[in-house]
């Protein structure tokens, strides 16, 4: 438990350095937003309210704490006072919920992060996250969860039977799909499962998890959709996971304590999966994380490709436009997503491995 | 009471191939094992004694060997006879374990890291036995018990990594015992561990034995240890039975030349010496692998590497007339338990605890103690590859807890140390030439790498290589060998000073003595002051001229070698001195 109240309290700090440096990272960076969002022919009066309005106006130290307050759960809020910046703008904050009156004038207030808004859409920065989100995260999970299954028991089979045909054959297929890039194999795979067997797999080339109905009766759910952007984005952790068990299976098969275990009489069915297995799958823990991790951030050659509203896409299309607050906006998501990962990690390694504990 | 063969062993033979090339490790052996006995099996590693081991339960085919020929016929529990050999894998599971079991060398790696040691008994039993997990664990706590395990409630519960040594040996005993088998093959199940512990391990398989009118196949590379359990002894060399009978007539009359040896080259405590006899002074092999015997007599050889005391002490008188080298006082050497977030814990391990004491310059100076004393803490300090807490360490007049980094560094071309595993501190990718190359360039000795090779083959036939093994990898040496590396890699710096980590620890006996006379040769040579630190009370004493004994992070006793073991002074020296194993000659 205090374990795990550590490794949260370092994630903490780890989120407040980020927010830091996206903070001056974007603030070092040439554009005038007010002339991004007005046009280059705006008059002067314009540009210096929106200024304003976006706090610009103010020393770069104490926009720096306005960022801070908009994107803290937990702020401090004037409700008095429609100039100031702290303003409890039902615009901004709302849905919010006043915890504490502090001063004649301040309130500590327990509200959704506010990340601004887009300089194009003027949507909320969180609500077009939200929106990306989900279809992320679900492709994310959906092919790293079928490369983890697929992955592991193919590596298994091929150290239990090492140097055989099936071994070398799907070592082979493993370096292959490891060498094959993504954008490529996305292309050959649409084209082939949705294009030229499109007849008998009755897969779309493009759609995202959810599609509007032609007759105008809404979105509804297309599971279908996933099949074919999943895979394709988990061949390669596919790959790697082949590679990484067994080799790391073959490695522990050597140990001393395997020996003890084959002497007991155990069949090396139970072997090795009641030794080896969990002494093993440290490396593939890593691998997966690290892939899990980055697919957060989006995939967005497949997301193109297979026209997945996903992350990735807002953020190139964000990227092209100058829109810094979706960009600062995505960067916070996907790095808070990454902390939460390398939380789960750590506790998956300390339940795998008991000496992790200690050190 | 011995009785009728309970395991037969026809002609096996056990074939490795390495590199298209077949060694056979084992060479056409019989022997048999009656019930109720303890059979030891002698020899120095690669001797094909584990491979013998490990065929009786089939389990060499983890790695790359073949058994070639021969039968291994096993008289079951309902008195029906079988050859393991022809057993389909299935049947061989419900021997494994069941019948036949086994603990092997290295209690560390043999327990799985990940589970509880509970439970990796318990599974044993359940695998063997139809019964409910609750009696599993009732039956799992109860032979804890037997073993003398402390608290067995508490070690069922614990991972490997949260006992001792000595404790998880004891599990992989009661593991062993679990299913009842008529048979334990213990392979070199005390190497690894302390004396004083190794003590108590043999004495409790001595009364298991009885109880349980086990029979035991008992196989390490030192004989003394077996003399004290043994009631029958095979001897093997390169794959061979050279001798075998019982115990009282294999020490009584040695007859073949590497029975003698082995006999011979342990460090005798009672009788100082020279220089140990090694294999080379009783046998020779020549070019066709015949063994030719030299016919001496162990009481010859003896005689001639008998060391004059008087010598040594006139020796001895010089050196301790000068002043010291090096001058330890009042060193602590702390550690944490857990370290918290922010608050720092309270609770420290005092590892070296005010220790003071003198080294004179050409003296070698030993320090035993049993792992976990602090002494391999205290070797390391001293070259700052930890940091003390306190105190000072005076080098030439210089205090080395007060210097730079910089400075530190130059120094540490005048100490080297050598560590105890020569398998795990060579580099396995670099070969032993760059190997022993390498620091020489760090502190810029000699201008070229011409120079520093001819420098490097010249330390290497000083260590008894030579220069074909130059571009050699680790890998292609024996562990002898190895640490001979070791040591070539610690002179080619030219320093006066060197610590012995445990330098032997990891070695066969009759490697051991070769090694140690190695030591004393260079000494001679180059004038080296040594501190040499060992768990071994009888390597150590033929070693060193002063003995520090070390428990618990403190001096118990520091006194010229002899004295220490003529006149121990505390109780803890004593309990050393006797849980070394004896043998009678």
């Amino acid at each position: 438990m205090q374990f795990i109240i550590k490794r949260l309290f370092y994630g903490l700090l780890v989120l407040f350095g980020v927010v830091t440096i996206i903070f001056i990272l974007f603030n070092i960076l040439p554009g005038d937003p007010a002339r991004m969002m007005l046009g280059q022919r705006a008059d002067i009066a314009s540009v210096n309210a929106i200024n304003k309005d976006l706090g610009r106006d103010k020393p770069m130290l104490t926009q720096y704490f306005n960022y801070l307050n908009d994107l803290s759960p937990l702020s401090i809020h004037n409700f008095k006072n429609a100039n100031n910046y702290w303003f409890l703008n039902d615009d901004k904050y709302s849905p919010y919920f006043k915890l504490l009156k502090i001063s004649k004038e301040k309130v500590i207030v327990l509200k959704y992060p506010y990340m601004r808004r887009s300089y194009q859409s003027k949507k909320k920065v969180s609500e077009i996250i939200l929106e990306a989100l989900p279809n992320t995260i679900i492709l994310a999970v959906v092919s790293m969860t079928f490369a983890l299954i697929v992955g592991l028991l193919i590596g298994i089979f091929c150290a239990i039977y090492k140097d055989t045909l099936w071994d070398k054959v799907s070592l082979f297929v493993a370096v292959f799909g490891m060498s094959l890039p993504s954008f490529f194999a996305a292309i050959i795979i649409a084209w082939l499962f949705a294009f030229v067997l499109a007849h008998y797999t009755g897969l779309n080339m493009f759609g995202s998890l959810y599609s509007i109905d032609d007759f105008g009766n809404g979105k509804y759910l297309d599971l279908k959709n996933i099949i074919l952007p999943a895979f394709t984005l988990g061949i390669r952790p596919l790959a790697i996971i082949i590679e990484l068990t067994r080799n790391s299976l073959l490695d522990v098969l050597s140990q001393d304590y395997i020996r003890t275990a084959r002497a007991k009489g155990l069949s090396m069915f139970k072997v090795v999966k009641n030794h080896a297995l969990r002494n093993a799958l440290n490396p593939v823990v890593t691998a997966f994380s690290g892939w899990l991790a980055s697919l957060m951030a989006g995939a967005v050659f497949i997301e193109y490709i297979f026209d997945w509203k996903g992350v990735g896409v807002v953020i190139v299309n964000s990227l092209e436009k100058y829109d810094f607050p979706v960009i600062m906006g995505a960067v916070l998501v996907v790095s808070i997503m990454l902390v939460f990962i390398n939380i789960f990690v750590d506790i998956a390694y300390a339940i795998i491995d008991p000496r992790v504990k200690l050190s | 009471m011995p009785g009728l063969p309970i395991l037969k062993i026809d002609n096996l033979s056990v074939e490795f191939s390495s590199d298209g090339e077949i060694i056979k490790a084992v060479d056409n052996i019989s022997f048999e094992l009656n019930k109720g006995e303890i059979l030891g099996i002698v020899g120095e590693s690669g001797s094909g004694k584990s491979v013998t081991a490990l065929s009786v339960l089939r389990l060499i085919s983890c790695s790359p060997g073949k058994i070639s020929s021969g039968e291994i016929i096993f008289q079951k529990q309902n008195g029906e006879k079988t050859d393991l050999l022809k057993l389909p894998e299935k049947e061989m599971q419900k021997i494994r374990g069941n019948e036949i079991s086994m603990i092997f060398q290295e209690p560390m790696t043999s327990l799985n890291p990940v589970k509880k040691c509970g439970k990796q008994v318990t599974e044993a039993i359940l695998q063997h036995q139809k019964i409910s997990k609750k009696e599993a664990k009732q039956k799992a706590i109860s032979f804890f018990e037997q073993v003398l395990l402390p608290r067995p409630e508490n070690i069922f519960n614990s991972y490997p990594f949260e006992i001792s040594g000595g404790q998880k040996q004891r599990v992989m005993i009661a593991m062993a015992l679990s299913c009842n088998p008529q048979i334990l093959i213990a392979d070199e199940p005390t190497t690894a561990i302390d004396v004083t512990v190794q003590k108590t391990i043999l004495e409790l398989l001595k009364n298991l034995q009885k109880d349980l009118n086990l029979s035991i196949i008992f196989i390490t590379h030192d004989l003394a240890v077996v003399s004290e359990i043994a009631q029958k002894i095979l001897v093997m060399f390169k794959g061979k039975i050279v001798e075998q009978g019982n115990t009282k007539e294999i020490f009584g009359s040695p007859e073949h030349p590497y029975t003698k040896s082995l006999l011979a080259c342990r460090p005798p405590l009672n009788k100082p010496l020279s220089k140990l006899p090694v294999i080379s002074d009783f046998l020779e092999i020549n070019n066709n692998g015949e063994i030719k015997s030299k016919n001496s007599t162990i009481e010859n050889i003896l005689n001639e590497y008998s060391l004059n005391i008087e010598e040594r002490k006139a020796l001895q008188n010089k050196l301790y007339s000068k002043e010291p080298i090096l001058q330890i006082k009042n060193l602590k050497t702390y550690f944490p338990v857990n370290e918290g977030i922010i608050f720092k814990s309270k609770n420290l391990i005092k590892a070296v605890d005010d220790i003071s004491f003198d080294v004179y310059k050409g003296e070698t100076l030993g320090l035993v103690g049993e792992s976990g004393c602090g002494k391999t803490t205290l070797g390391r300090t001293i070259l700052r590859l930890i940091e003390s807490t306190s105190g000072q360490i005076i080098y030439k007049g210089k205090d080395l807890t007060m210097l730079s980094n910089k400075e530190m560094k130059a120094l540490r071309k005048n100490i080297q140390i050598i560590f105890q595993d020569p398998y795990s501190s060579l580099n396995p990718r670099i070969t032993i030439g760059s190997a022993i190359e390498e620091p020489m360039k760090v502190f810029g000795i000699l201008n070229n790498f011409k120079e520093r090779k001819n420098r490097t083959i010249e330390i290497l036939e000083k260590v008894g290589l030579n220069e074909s093994h130059f571009n050699r990898y680790p890998h292609e040496f024996s562990g002898g060998q190895r640490q001979r590396i070791c040591i070539a890699r610690a002179l080619a710096l030219n320093p006066e000073f060197l610590i012995c980590d445990e330098s032997v620890s990891a070695l066969d006996v009759s490697v051991q003595a070769q090694v140690l006379n190695l030591f004393n040769d260079l000494k001679k040579d180059f004038g080296f002051t040594y501190i040499f630190i060992s768990h071994d009370l009888s390597v150590v004493k033929f070693m060193s001229d002063r003995l520090i004994v070390m428990n618990n992070g403190k001096i118990e006793e520091i006194n010229f070698a002899e004295e220490v073991y003529k006149n121990p002074k505390s109780d803890y020296t004593k309990k050393l001195i006797n849980s070394i194993p004896k043998i009678e000659i």
